[in-house]
């Protein structure tokens, strides 16, 4: 059976959308600090989309891979 | 503030939380799952109901992300050490040791899903006791699910007065209680009043989770010895020292377990055979693999640094101003809703003192139980690098949930979403809503996995509430802070905690569906009480 490297399991790939949330918050950061509000959007949307990773997976992308 | 207090704010102000507990409860999705959705839902009734900009929203996002971080490291760190053990194997020797002094099996998982939960919760906190205690039932025998219920409420009656008074010091803050003054000693006698009910509850729902009527009888004169130590001495504490009030009994209870294991009712071998949480076929695997030259004290070497190690940073005044002053934290700017709710500046938003925080405790012990098993020869070649490895692959599914969940609140909080839901239920329900009082306190922590920031978030809102309705703060607030100890048994982000070192992440929905068969009728029970007191 073909062995699946870290990053492509589940837990692989939660880790990069925790990578993907730490750029979002220094991001933020960045944004508050200087007050560029596109910083802050961007981290913003960042976060939603590293977030929704694993329902999506889950619950969308995994059952239509089963189907 | 402005926010109009109306049933359709507070239906778009409760629909993330119903979400959030419909799709774990109902269609059993994992908290990893859930809590992003419940997020997204926040969001969105954040900006268009509550008048907030993509700016403040942003804010609150990231100062979510700071507290869950903190949170995060005592997940990993406290995966850490149970890795530690894992890999030298200590828990089989625990398990096989703990199975000599308490041959009787009641009282062997009592002591280690209750009683050493509260030892734990005592000076750690922060959902240790759970992460810690579910693998060693499962070492015990004890199913996986039951594994994770049990700590959670073993560990729950210590959340107020547990890691050294930090929940009820909150408490005492938001409520603008003096200490030494009339009315924070009738509220802390209150708080733990209640909260040795729930001590007594939760001990006899574990004797009945594992054999029902038969085990309650046999447990029955171990759980009120130990709730009369336990709660009884952290009432009687709680009107001297309200730091110590819950470590103390916690560590005394701990003594006293392994004496009544000699006692004549306890000493002989003792179970349920039929019993619906255990699977002894598991437990007796590994016995041979458990290292021979190991003690039971060598076993507990992590453990017992970890004790002395927080009592003597915490405890010891000169030690602990000079660590607690290296402190990071980010400032924040001052952030308002489109109804004028404001969210004041921070110079240093909730700061990490770094070298008096429980991961610290919690990474120095295992660090050096590492060195300890290695030098002993029980942690064999290529250990060290599998002990790192597991680790933070354990914390990772975990920490997206924390993550999402803590934003969460953060986002409510700072819409005003939070302070709707508790305006709206004291505006509607009048002096009945003294019996909801402490469901608030559940709803703080539930949603924010913390006594200590569900105290912060309702403390005043519970003391005007109060005030309103013409009743003795002392009580409401007592029923507020006993409820938020409740609530930690539910909160998602310790469930979670549970489950990833139980090797069960995605069943939250199951623990929780089962803990809430408990926890609610006693917060309802609390609420009664308060309802005839006042």
């Amino acid at each position: 059976m073909e062995q699946k490297g870290f990053f492509q399991t589940k837990a692989g790939g939660l880790t990069i959308a925790f990578i993907v949330i730490m750029l979002a918050f220094a991001m933020i950061l960045a944004g508050l600090y200087t007050g560029i509000t596109v910083l802050c959007t961007i981290g913003f949307v960042l976060i939603v989309a590293a977030m929704l990773y694993s329902p999506v997976d889950v619950y969308i992308l995994n059952r239509k891979k089963k189907q | 503030m402005n926010i109009p207090v109306t049933i359709f704010m507070w239906v778009m102000a409760f629909l993330p939380i119903a979400v959030l507990l419909v799709l774990m409860i109902k269609f059993q999705w994992g908290a990893t799952e859930a809590a992003p959705i419940g997020l997204l839902i926040t969001i969105i009734t954040g900006i268009f109901f509550y008048k907030a900009d993509i700016t403040l929203i942003a804010a609150e996002s990231a100062k979510g992300i700071w507290n869950a971080l903190i949170i995060l490291l005592i997940v990993w760190t406290a995966i850490l050490m149970y890795q530690v053990g894992d890999e030298a194997k200590a828990f089989l020797v625990i398990r096989n040791g703990m199975r000599k002094l308490l041959p009787n099996e009641l009282l062997l998982v009592l002591a280690m899903g209750w009683i050493f939960e509260s030892f734990l919760q005592g000076i750690t906190g922060f959902g240790v006791p759970v992460a810690v205690g579910a693998p060693l039932l499962i070492g015990i025998g004890v199913q996986p699910l039951w594994a994770v219920i049990i700590p959670l409420l073993g560990q729950a009656w210590g959340n107020t007065f547990g890691t050294l008074g930090a929940a009820w010091d909150s408490l005492a803050m938001s409520a603008g209680l003096t200490v030494g003054s009339a009315e924070y000693l009738s509220t802390a006698m209150w708080t733990a009043a209640f909260i040795w009910l729930w001590n007594i509850i939760g001990g006899v729902a574990m004797c009945w989770f594992y054999g029902k009527g038969k085990a309650v009888k046999k447990g029955l004169p171990a759980v009120l010895i130990l709730s009369v130590i336990q709660g009884g001495g952290e009432l009687l504490l709680a009107g001297f020292n309200t730091t110590i009030c819950c470590f103390v009994p916690a560590t005394i209870s701990l003594l006293v377990i392994l004496l009544l294991g000699r006692s004549k009712l306890y000493r002989e071998e003792w179970s349920v055979e039929n019993s619906t949480i255990m699977n002894r076929g598991f437990a007796g695997q590994g016995n041979d693999e458990a290292p021979k030259d190991m003690t039971l004290v060598q076993a507990f070497v992590p453990y017992f640094l970890l004790s002395i190690i927080t009592l003597v940073v915490l405890v010891v005044g000169p030690i602990n101003s000079f660590l607690g002053q290296f402190k990071i934290g980010f400032a924040f700017p001052e952030t308002a809703t489109g109804y004028g709710y404001v969210n004041a500046a921070s110079e240093c938003f909730s700061p990490l003192a770094i070298f008096t925080h429980a991961s610290m405790f919690l990474f120095v012990s295992s660090i050096i139980g590492l060195v300890f098993y290695k030098k002993h020869g029980w942690i064999k070649k290529g250990g060290v690098k599998r002990v790192f490895i597991k680790s933070i692959s354990m914390t990772m599914p975990s920490g997206i949930a924390v993550i999402g969940l803590v934003i969460m609140s953060k986002i409510m909080d700072g819409t005003g979403q939070t302070v709707v839901l508790a305006n709206g239920i004291a505006d509607v329900l009048g002096i009945v809503y003294v019996v909801f009082a402490p469901f608030v306190g559940l709803l703080g922590t539930f949603m924010t996995g913390s006594n200590m920031s569900s105290n912060i978030l309702f403390g005043g809102f519970q003391l005007t509430t109060a005030k309103l309705l013409g009743v003795d703060p002392s009580i409401i607030l007592g029923a507020q802070s006993a409820g938020g100890a409740i609530g930690s048994a539910v909160s998602p982000s310790k469930i979670i905690l549970g489950t990833t070192t139980a090797n069960i992440l995605g069943s939250e929905g199951n623990v929780l569906k089962k803990i809430m068969m408990i926890t609610v009728p006693a917060t309802i029970l609390i609420g009664i009480i308060v309802f005839l007191l006042v």
